[in-house]
């Protein structure tokens, strides 16, 4: 991607149209100047979309032009996944009764598990909690 | 009410088939639970927590991509503004004809990313109904993130018979803990079904107590 934008922006011919040079031609004749200017107009506003285009693609690369980024947010959440497991959450959270299970928060394994994360280590980095129904009596799916 | 917990039924009821219905503490109030506890604990704090429910129904939805996504989703939603890593992919898939889905490597790398920034917790409930051809795709993820990310903590719950396999595609230490109503949670999971009962005049005292003495009693003997 960055290649391109190299080339849009150095190599394009386009990129020398903000010289007005570039139109000069069509105002010579009086005789088509309706005609010219409305090409003029044309082109002048494909010109800008052009330019804005490829300002906001640059602005990908800066960490300040936020403006772009933002735009693209919910495009770019809903891309990365079609899944919502917030719906699955609180489907389980509404039917839960307060305050069953919560022994397991004081558990010595649970709290080394926890405080881990502070001190980034790799140690306890993962707790596995089990169940079988055949072992638990059908307690845990 | 009915509770699961013995061969035959309690309190005369017919079990229910399989299911979440009616049963003391599942693997999936156990993660919901610690996923609210961490989302509370994170509240306001350089932390960031992200959860997934396998779903044996749901598997055909459930690709390795997806689910990932949907744990680098629930990270970056957190955050106020996207990471130029993640909208620089965006748009470069933008370019393909049609657009393109996100691939793993990419996830993983930006999940590997996302994850050194913050404190960050990831919450799997259900690994054992995962497809097993993707769960082998996971872990191994989720490996690739512990190990550029030590201090992410990884939460998981499923059948026993899995933790063969999380041991044996996860590099780090890993602990156990069986989960089973403790008679702490019967009681109070009784006294919640009672005071929800739609048939209170069929209730007294005496039952009512002799309800809550026999049953925790009888489930602790298994």
């Amino acid at each position: 991607m960055d290649r391109r934008h190299k080339i849009w922006d150095d190599g394009h011919p386009w990129g020398s149209t903000k010289n007005p040079a570039f139109f000069s031609d069509f105002g010579n004749s009086s005789g088509r100047l309706t005609a010219s200017s409305t090409i003029y107009c044309v082109l002048r506003s494909e010109l800008e979309m052009f330019q804005s285009f490829s300002n906001n693609r640059g602005s990908f690369n800066t960490t300040n032009n936020t403006f772009s980024v933002t735009d693209d947010r919910p495009d770019i959440l809903a891309w990365l996944s079609p899944l919502d497991p917030k719906f699955r959450h609180h489907d389980i959270q509404g039917r839960r009764v307060e305050n069953v299970g919560e022994w397991l928060l004081q558990t010595e394994e649970f709290r080394s598990w926890y405080a881990g994360s502070e001190g980034g280590e790799s140690e306890n980095a993962v707790l596995f909690c089990y169940g079988d129904p055949g072992v638990g009596k059908t307690y845990i799916r | 009410m009915e509770i699961r917990g013995s061969e035959k039924p309690i309190l005369g009821n017919k079990c229910k088939p399989w299911g979440t219905e009616g049963q003391v503490l599942t693997c999936g109030d156990v993660s919901s639970l610690v996923v609210d506890n961490l989302g509370d604990q994170a509240g306001g704090q350089n932390t960031a927590v992200a959860c997934f429910y396998f779903d044996f129904t749901a598997r055909n939805k459930q690709s390795p991509v997806s689910i990932l996504g949907s744990l680098l989703k629930q990270l970056v939603c957190a955050e106020r503004e996207i990471p130029n890593e993640i909208s620089r992919a965006y748009q470069a898939q933008k370019k393909v004809i049609g657009g393109r889905g996100p691939r793993l490597s990419d996830i993983v790398k930006m999940l590997q990313t996302t994850s050194c920034k913050k404190r960050t917790f990831i919450c799997i409930d259900a690994l054992d109904e995962c497809v097993a051809g993707h769960r082998v795709k996971i872990l191994d993820s989720l490996n690739q993130i512990l190990q550029k990310s030590p201090g992410t903590r990884i939460f998981i719950t499923g059948r026993p018979h899995i933790l063969a396999e999380i041991r044996k595609r996860l590099a780090v230490r890993i602990t156990s803990v069986p989960i089973s109503p403790k008679r702490g949670d019967i009681i109070t999971y009784l006294h919640s079904k009672l005071a929800e009962d739609t048939t209170p005049d069929a209730m007294d005292d005496t039952l009512e107590a002799e309800i809550l003495k026999k049953i925790p009693e009888d489930v602790s003997e298994m």
